[in-house]
């Protein structure tokens, strides 16, 4: 019960004062209470949702920027990777032995 | 799904494992509240990924394997009565009660019904004005503002028969309790980030304070939660010891405040009894007195009642980090999903259950576990 998952809202609906939605998970559309999220949605937006109820909105800008980071901090190690066979081999090369190498 | 496959990316995990062992000078030990984020560490690997850098201690945060015998003694003692439709979350029927479990009772002629939402048991109880329809309101902070609209929508409606079992837990007083025990070993908390969603982190700023102990805000995909022990280890070292929030999608500070208001309109703080754990003081939710006629407790006269465990089962052992699951003698033996002999091995986010389900893809076989 206690996964949260994210579904994209793509229909609103007043029931009686009470904001109610269809929201779709992947291709699955379930209905969902949308009252507590309700000061900031528009059909369109990501919401998380547990036991048929929005508890808080995706922010998809957030979303990219945190992966992004993610992405460019891989590829940096990816140029560390590259760059540690070449001094590697380059210490193999030198004559003498190398003391207090950095961990 | 945009922005959720991604943070399954195999290529960034490994960086982000690397950049973890490089960071640990020495072995961190850290606890993730949340039973979501077991099934992912369990289920992708990545405490043994990190051994020796990491070693991941696997929280209370599953509501399934928390609610105390008690209460489920107390939703079998419902589900049992001819008047009563009683209604739960699915992953409930097959908790083990003191004689049986929800399941059993169903098959007796016990009238319980899976619910996706606590607004269908409602519905339920409006479309069958002549039966009581009792919902078994479990859960953490995810699940109480789901549960506390039911109740407040109940009132709204005029819905007189309707009512709710309640046992609710909240996160911050496990911590506090975790912390205080004179064996604790954690240095550091991915803090469960849907419950944070909702309630924010503001409590969470107090605990890390008091406790100097670093927590970070970590969601549920595989980079999420790999983001977020980077986060605590780098805390760690660097000798600090605040709330961080790795979970920025989808958690601000002040969480959710339509729902956290809600809940504090229906329920009130309360000591709480956790299963396999004991008592922690304040550590509950129950019905504020106004809402009192929607207590099932009250309204069907269920007093106190004295229940005992098996004592086969090591649940409080596992909760509290100083036994693996597999290491229980009776795991994967007289310990299955299908015949389970506490709550952790009943739901996906128990980790009995989650170490039970990736046990093919363990290198120790059943039979070494029993046997060591």
């Amino acid at each position: 019960m206690c996964l949260g998952i994210p579904g994209k809202v793509v229909e609103l609906r007043d029931d009686c004062g009470f904001l109610m939605g269809t929201v779709d998970f992947g291709g699955v559309r379930r209905e969902v209470c949308l009252a507590y999220v309700q000061s900031d949605i528009q059909v369109g937006d990501f919401v998380v949702v547990h036991v048929g109820f929005a508890i808080s909105r995706v922010d998809e800008a957030e979303a990219r920027r945190t992966f992004e980071v993610l992405r460019e901090m891989s590829q940096l190690d990816e140029l560390e990777w590259m760059e540690e066979p070449a001094a590697a081999s380059l210490d193999a090369m030198s004559p003498q032995p190398q003391a207090g190498a950095a961990p | 799904m945009k922005y959720l496959t991604e943070y399954r990316d195999a290529g960034i995990a490994r960086s982000l494992i690397d950049r973890i062992k490089r960071t640990a000078t020495r072995p961190w030990t850290l606890m993730e509240v949340c039973g979501g984020q077991t099934h992912t560490i369990v289920r992708q690997g990545l405490d043994e990924l990190l051994e020796g850098a990491i070693e991941m201690i696997h929280g209370p945060g599953c509501p399934v394997c928390v609610t105390p015998l008690e209460q489920i003694d107390k939703a079998l003692t419902l589900a049992a009565r001819p008047d009563v439709i009683f209604t739960s979350f699915g992953d409930m029927l097959r908790v083990p009660g003191s004689d049986c479990d929800l399941q059993q009772v169903r098959a007796r002629g016990g009238n319980v019904r899976v619910v996706y939402s606590p607004l269908d048991a409602l519905d339920l109880a409006r479309r069958n004005p002549d039966r009581e329809v009792v919902f078994f309101a479990v859960g953490f902070e995810t699940t109480a503002p789901a549960n506390a609209m039911a109740v407040w929508r109940a009132r709204e409606l005029g819905v007189k028969n309707f009512s709710v079992l309640v046992s609710h837990v909240t996160v911050p007083p496990a911590i506090s309790a975790i912390m205080e025990s004179p064996d604790n070993r954690v240095q550091g908390f991915l803090a469960a980030g849907h419950v944070c969603a909702v309630m924010g982190w503001t409590e969470y700023e107090l605990l890390a304070a008091k406790y100097r102990v670093p927590i970070v805000v970590t969601g549920f995909e595989p980079l999420d939660i790999l983001e977020g022990m980077l986060m605590a280890v780098e805390q760690l070292e660097k000798r600090t010891h605040v709330v961080e929030n790795q979970y920025v999608r989808s958690v601000r500070r002040e969480g959710t405040p339509a729902a956290r208001l809600r809940v504090e309109e229906v329920f009130e703080l309360a000591d709480r009894k956790w299963r396999g754990i004991g008592e922690i003081p304040m550590s509950g939710l129950k019905l504020r007195a106004e809402f009192s006629e929607y207590d099932a407790e009250s309204k069907f006269g269920l007093g106190d009642i004295r229940v005992s465990e098996p004592v086969e089962c090591h649940a409080g052992e596992v909760l509290t980090g100083k036994l693996k699951p597999p290491r229980c003698p009776a795991f994967g033996t007289r310990c299955t999903p299908e015949r389970p002999l506490g709550a952790l091995m009943v739901s996906a986010e128990g980790a009995c259950a989650a170490y039970y389900h990736l046990a093919k893809y363990r290198d120790e076989p059943a039979e070494t576990r029993a046997a060591s």
